[in-house]
């Protein structure tokens, strides 16, 4: 994937989930509509691809405001993630040179790299989590599980000890799939699934869609350093 | 200016830590009163999860889930009152009892909540109430 079409393919997937969050503020006790409203509309922008610097700058002042209006992240990882996303799309606009700019956007994927890695690396030194206590406390009493039957779970310690270890193993091994271009769409498609058992189990789909919206930034880094 | 700038920081340099260590889980409970001096005695946890969700279901909400994540705006609003107590958390969570339970209650003109924090101590799950709130009315 060439710089040019991983750059507006992130663009497109941002601007999708950025659609998708904004379309769930405007039902409910949310009186930040407005936010929301306007968000959509430079999100549309962004997805055809208008005056795109100016739009992600838009955006960013947006987020930022958003940062003030819920006095920090509203979901979150995912948050932090569109945020980080955004800031990197939009910087590249406004650095003078390609070699920046490609450093930027790959400041991008390099942080989609660590957010596994460093999640991986923050449990297995945990031994609640090499001995499967930690996955089960998550469905035992963590506010997270979407139903009771999900909660059950945690009455399945054996299920659960190879599911904490499948999921430390695949987050430090992650960096691995860089070594070649179908390892790395291997890799992908396991964090997809990753996440998207987490979105099913857990209800984090902002934490789906934004994810995959990093995964150009990689695809292109992957075949420009190796 | 510099708030901003500490609350976009750690959106630039994430620690990505997720689930690290397994902390108190909270939960929000409300109890509706007939008059401000009524002691609680009934209280309702605030959005109880559904028995069971099909995988339909739980696709569908990868599209369509917004009272799912507001529920866990209202847990980060509940964590940062326990860790650094601010006026906006506290109205957060009431505004959406309030909003929610609208219909509920007839005569019962005010309303409190507490939080409820379950941690693992041992093979036992405990709750401790570290937070309660004081009365509000309902309607002004």
């Amino acid at each position: 994937m060439n710089f040019d079409d991983a750059v507006r393919f992130t663009e497109i997937l941002l601007g999708l989930a950025f659609l998708q969050q904004s379309l769930e503020h405007l039902r409910g006790a949310n009186d930040g509509r407005w936010l929301f409203l306007l968000r959509m509309v430079l999100s549309l922008l962004l997805v055809i691809g208008v005056q795109t610097p100016w739009v992600c700058v838009a955006l960013v002042v947006l987020g930022l405001l958003m940062l003030r209006w819920f006095q920090g992240p509203y979901n979150g990882g995912s948050d932090r993630m569109s945020l980080l996303i955004l800031c990197g799309l939009c910087l590249h606009y406004f650095v003078p040179t390609l070699r920046l700019q490609e450093a930027v956007f790959g400041y991008v994927a390099l942080q989609l790299v660590l957010s596994y890695f460093i999640a991986g690396w923050a449990k297995i030194v945990n031994p609640e989590w090499r001995n499967g206590r930690a996955l089960r406390d998550v469905f035992l009493f963590s506010a997270y599980p979407v139903s009771e039957s999900v909660r059950a779970w945690a009455q399945h310690p054996r299920l659960l000890w190879v599911m904490s270890w499948a999921v430390m193993l695949f987050e430090l091994l992650f960096p691995l799939t860089l070594a070649t271009q179908m390892t790395l769409m291997i890799g992908l498609a396991i964090a997809a699934c990753f996440h998207l058992a987490n979105a099913c189990l857990f209800g984090f789909n902002r934490f789906f869609w934004i994810w995959l919206a990093a995964y150009p930034s990689i695809l292109w880094l992957q075949q420009r350093i190796m | 200016m510099l708030k901003t700038l500490k609350l976009l920081l750690p959106a630039l340099m994430p620690s990505w830590r997720f689930f690290d260590v397994i902390a108190p889980s909270p939960r929000i409970e409300f109890a509706l009163l007939e008059n401000a001096q009524e002691v609680p005695q009934h209280w309702q946890e605030f959005r109880t999860r559904p028995v069971h969700l099909s995988l339909g279901e739980m696709l569908k909400r990868l599209f369509w889930n917004p009272e799912w994540n507001e529920s866990l705006f209202l847990v980060s609003c509940a964590e940062r009152l326990m860790q650094y107590p601010t006026e906006h958390s506290h109205q957060e969570i009431l505004k959406r009892i309030v909003a929610e339970n609208a219909r509920q209650g007839e005569g019962a003109a005010y309303v409190q909540f507490r939080l409820v924090f379950l941690h693992r101590e041992g093979a036992e799950v405990q709750k401790d109430v570290t937070y309660i709130s004081s009365v509000y009315r309902r309607q002004p």
